[in-house]
C-alpha cells in the first residue's frame, strides 16, 4: 500500500498543471515522517548526554537541556572523584574500550579485504570445478548462528592462548564476515570489464601487479562496501565479545555500554554519553562512504 | 532478468579461448590457481567454523553440565527429545516466531517505502539518505539501551510525550507489561535493522534503467502500474535478499533484547537466542545449550534453503 503513496519516478509536473500538487505534498509528508522516525529517538539520547543528571531525571522530560554541560564527556577522560563513584568502573573503561574496538574493527576490515579479494577474484574471473559448491559452502557457513559455534570456539581459542586478546576477536569476526565480503566483492568484480586485465597482461605485469595496480583501484566501491560492512560488524558485535574477553585488555565498547546498562547505580547521562561515543566511529565511516556503499552493493543486489 | 550480469556470466571462463573441460590446458591451471586463491579463506573457515560446528553438534548429544562434570555422558538425541516437552523452550520458540515474523514484515514495509521515497527527487533527499545511516551504525547494545531509556517508566521521553499530548493520564510501565514489552522489542529491532535493507533496496532501484519508465509513461501507465510492472519485477531479487537477511537476523537477535528487557517480564521476550545464551552462561548446561543452538541452525538453514530454491527456480525461467 505504501508503494502507491510513494510514486516511483522523479519527473513530475508534466500533466499536473494547475492542480494541487498532491504528489509533492505526499512526498514531503512522508519524508518528514521518516526523518522524525529515524532521528528523534537518537536525538533524545544525544540531548540527554548534554544534561545534568537532575535535568535528565526531571518529569515531565526536558526536550532541550536547561543547563547544557560537557561534564559527562569530560568525565570519561578525566573523572572527578564523584563521577568515579557514580559511573563506577564503566566510566574509566570507556576510552580504552573505544581504542580496543577501533583496533579490532579496523584489523577485521583489513584482514577481510585481503582474504576476500583473493577468493572473490577466483569466483569472478576463473571457471573451475566446484566453484558453485564452494560459494554455497561460504554461504552456509554464514547461516550458522554465533551461539552454535561459540563454545567450541571458546575452547579452541583457549588452547591457542588467544582468549582476552585482540587477535582472538579479530579472527572470530573475520570468520563470520568473510562469507559476506566474498559475495559482495565477487559481484562487484564481475562488473569490471576484462579489457583492463588484458591490457595489464600485454604490459607484462604479473598477476599480483595486475591486481594491485589495475584491479583493486577500480574496485574501490566494492572494497569500501565490504570493508565498511566488516568494520561495522566487528564494532557492533556483542555476543562473542561477551564470551571471549574478560578484562579491559580487550573489552570492546558494546561490552562497556552493556556494563552501564546492568549497573543500576550508574547515571543515565553517563550512559547516554557512552552510547553517543560508541556510535560516532561507525556513523562517521558510513557518512563518508555512503555513496560508494550504495554503488558497491548495487552490483550484488541485482543478481546474488 | 538483469542483462548485465547475464552477459558477464556467459563469458565467465578464465581466458576466453581455452576449453574448460580440457584437462591439460587452461582449465586445469585455472582450477589449481582458483583453489590456491581460496586457501586462506578456507583455512580460516574450516578451523574456526567447521570444526566448532562439528564439535558443538557432538556436545549437543551429551549430558554436559560444567557444574556436574561427573555426570557427563553420551545421551544421543535425548537433549532434543527433551526439548519437545520443555515449556521454556516451546515458549521461546513461539516468541521467536512472533518476533521474527513481525520484524520481517515491518522491516520490509518500512524499508520498501523508504527506498521508494528516497528514489524520488525532493528537497532534502540527501539529508534523509544520510539519516538512514544512523540506525544502521548504531550498535545493538546501544539500541537496546536507547529504547530502554525512552520507555523508562519513571522518566522516559515516550511517557512524557504521550502525557503532554493527553493520550495517557499517568506514566505507564511499558516494559513491565508482557505484550507491550514484546512490541517494543520488535519495534526497537526494526528501527535498528530496516536501514540496511533500505540501502540494499536503494542499490537495487539504482540499477533499473530509466528507459523502462519512459516507455511506461509513453504507454500512459499509472504510477501504480509503473510500480507493479517495472519497479517490482526489478526489485524482486533484492527483496528476497532482504527477506532472508532479516529472517536470519531476527531469529538470532540477542544484544538488543538482552539489554532492553533481558528476556522479561517473566519470559515474554525470551527469544530463542537469549534462552540459548542463558542456558550456557547461567546454567552452564553445554549439552542442552548446544541443542538449543542447533534448533536455531536448523530453522535458519531451512529458511535459507527455501530462499536459495526460490532463487534457483526463478533463475531457470527468468534470468
Amino acid at each position: 500500500m505504501t508503494a502507491t503513496v510513494a510514486p516511483t519516478q522523479p519527473r513530475t509536473g508534466a500533466r499536473i498543471g494547475l492542480q494541487i500538487p498532491w504528489r509533492q505534498i505526499a512526498t514531503y509528508a512522508l519524508a518528514i515522517f521518516f526523518a522524525c522516525y529515524l532521528l528523534v529517538p537518537f536525538l533524545w539520547i544525544v540531548l540527554t548526554s548534554f544534561m545534568t543528571e537532575a535535568d535528565a531525571l526531571s518529569v515531565p522530560p526536558q526536550w532541550v537541556p536547561a543547563n547544557p554541560t560537557l561534564d559527562n564527556y569530560a568525565g570519561f577522560f578525566n573523572p572527578t572523584t564523584q563521577q568515579r563513584l557514580q559511573g563506577s568502573r564503566a566510566v574509566e573503561e570507556t576510552p580504552r574500550g573505544l581504542l580496543n574496538s577501533m583496533i579490532v574493527a579496523f584489523s577485521t576490515a583489513l584482514l577481510n579485504l585481503s582474504l576476500a579479494t583473493l577468493a572473490a577474484y577466483s569466483f569472478a574471473r576463473l571457471r573451475f570445478r566446484g566453484s558453485q559448491l564452494l560459494l554455497m559452502l561460504y554461504l552456509v557457513s554464514r547461516m550458522v548462528p554465533g551461539v552454535v559455534i561459540i563454545i567450541p570456539f571458546f575452547l579452541v581459542l583457549r588452547t591457542l592462548g588467544l582468549l582476552d586478546s585482540y587477535l582472538g576477536l579479530i579472527l572470530s569476526y573475520t570468520t563470520f564476515t568473510l562469507p559476506f565480503t566474498i559475495w559482495i566483492l565477487k559481484d562487484y568484480f564481475r562488473t569490471i570489464p576484462r579489457d583492463l586485465e588484458d591490457a595489464a597482461r600485454v604490459d607484462r605485469c604479473n598477476w599480483f601487479q595486475m591486481i594491485w595496480r589495475v584491479f583493486l583501484p577500480i574496485s574501490t566501491p566494492g572494497l569500501v562496501a565490504a570493508g565498511v560492512f566488516a568494520f561495522m560488524t566487528a564494532w557492533n558485535e556483542f555476543l562473542f565479545a561477551l564470551f571471549l574477553t574478560n578484562t579491559i585488555k580487550s573489552k570492546t565498547i558494546p561490552l562497556i555500554v552493556a556494563n552501564f546498562a546492568n549497573d543500576l547505580d550508574v547515571r543515565f547521562t553517563f550512559m547516554a554519553a557512552a552510547g553517543v561515543l560508541a556510535v560516532i566511529p561507525p556513523l562517521v565511516l558510513a557518512l563518508i562512504f555512503q555513496r560508494l556503499i550504495v554503488q558497491g552493493l548495487a552490483a550484488g543486489s541485482v543478481k546474488g | 532478468m538483469s542483462t548485465q550480469p547475464l552477459a558477464l556470466a556467459s563469458e565467465a571462463p578464465g581466458h576466453g579461448r581455452r576449453r574448460w573441460w580440457w584437462p591439460w590446458g587452461g582449465a586445469q591451471h585455472d582450477t589449481v590457481f582458483a583453489y590456491l586463491l581460496n586457501v586462506p579463506a578456507l583455512v580460516m573457515i574450516f578451523t574456526l567454523v567447521a570444526y566448532p560446528i562439528g564439535y558443538s553438534f557432538w556436545l549437543s548429544l551429551q549430558r554436559y553440565n560444567l557444574k556436574r562434570p561427573d555426570l557427563q555422558r553420551f545421551v544421543g538425541f535425548d537433549n532434543y527429545l527433551q526439548l519437545l516437552t520443555d515449556d521454556t523452550f516451546l515458549n521461546s520458540l513461539k516468541i521467536s516466531c512472533i518476533f521474527s515474523f513481525c520484524s520481517v514484515v515491518l522491516v520490509v514495509a518500512i524499508s520498501l517505502s523508504l527506498a521508494l521515497l528516497l528514489n524520488e527527487t525532493f528537497l532534502g533527499r540527501g539529508v534523509l539518505r544520510s539519516l538512514i545511516l544512523l540506525p544502521w551504525a548504531l550498535p545493538g547494545v546501544v539500541n537496546g539501551l536507547m529504547w530502554r531509556w525512552l520507555f523508562n517508566a519513571r522518566v522516559g521521553a515516550f511517557n512524557g510525550a504521550l502525557l503532554s499530548l493527553g493520550l495517557i493520564d499517568q506514566y505507564q510501565t511499558w516494559l513491565i507489561d508482557p505484550t507491550s514489552a514484546l512490541a517494543i522489542a520488535i519495534f526497537a529491532n526494526v528501527w535498528n535493522l530496516a536501514p540496511f535493507s533500505t540501502i540494499i533496496l536503494l542499490a537495487g532501484l539504482s540499477t533499473i534503467p530509466s528507459e523502462l519508465y519512459d516507455a511506461a509513461r509513453v504507454d500512459r501507465a499509472s504510477a501504480f502500474q509503473r510500480f507493479r510492472h517495472v519497479t517490482l519485477p526489478w526489485l524482486l531479487h533484492p527483496l528476497l535478499v532482504v527477506l532472508i537477511l532479516q529472517t536470519l537476523n531476527a531469529f538470532r537477535t540477542f544484544d538488543t533484547i538482552y539489554i532492553l528487557t533481558g528476556g522479561g517480564p517473566g519470559e515474554a521476550t525470551n527469544v530463542i537466542a537469549l534462552q540459548t545464551v542463558r542456558t550456557v552462561l547461567d546454567f552452564t548446561d553445554f549439552g542442552m545449550g548446544n541443542a538449543y543452538a542447533y534448533v536455531i541452525t536448523f530453522i535458519t538453514l531451512a529458511i535459507s534453503i527455501g530462499y536459495v530454491a526460490i532463487l534457483h527456480k526463478r533463475g531457470s525461467f527468468e534470468v
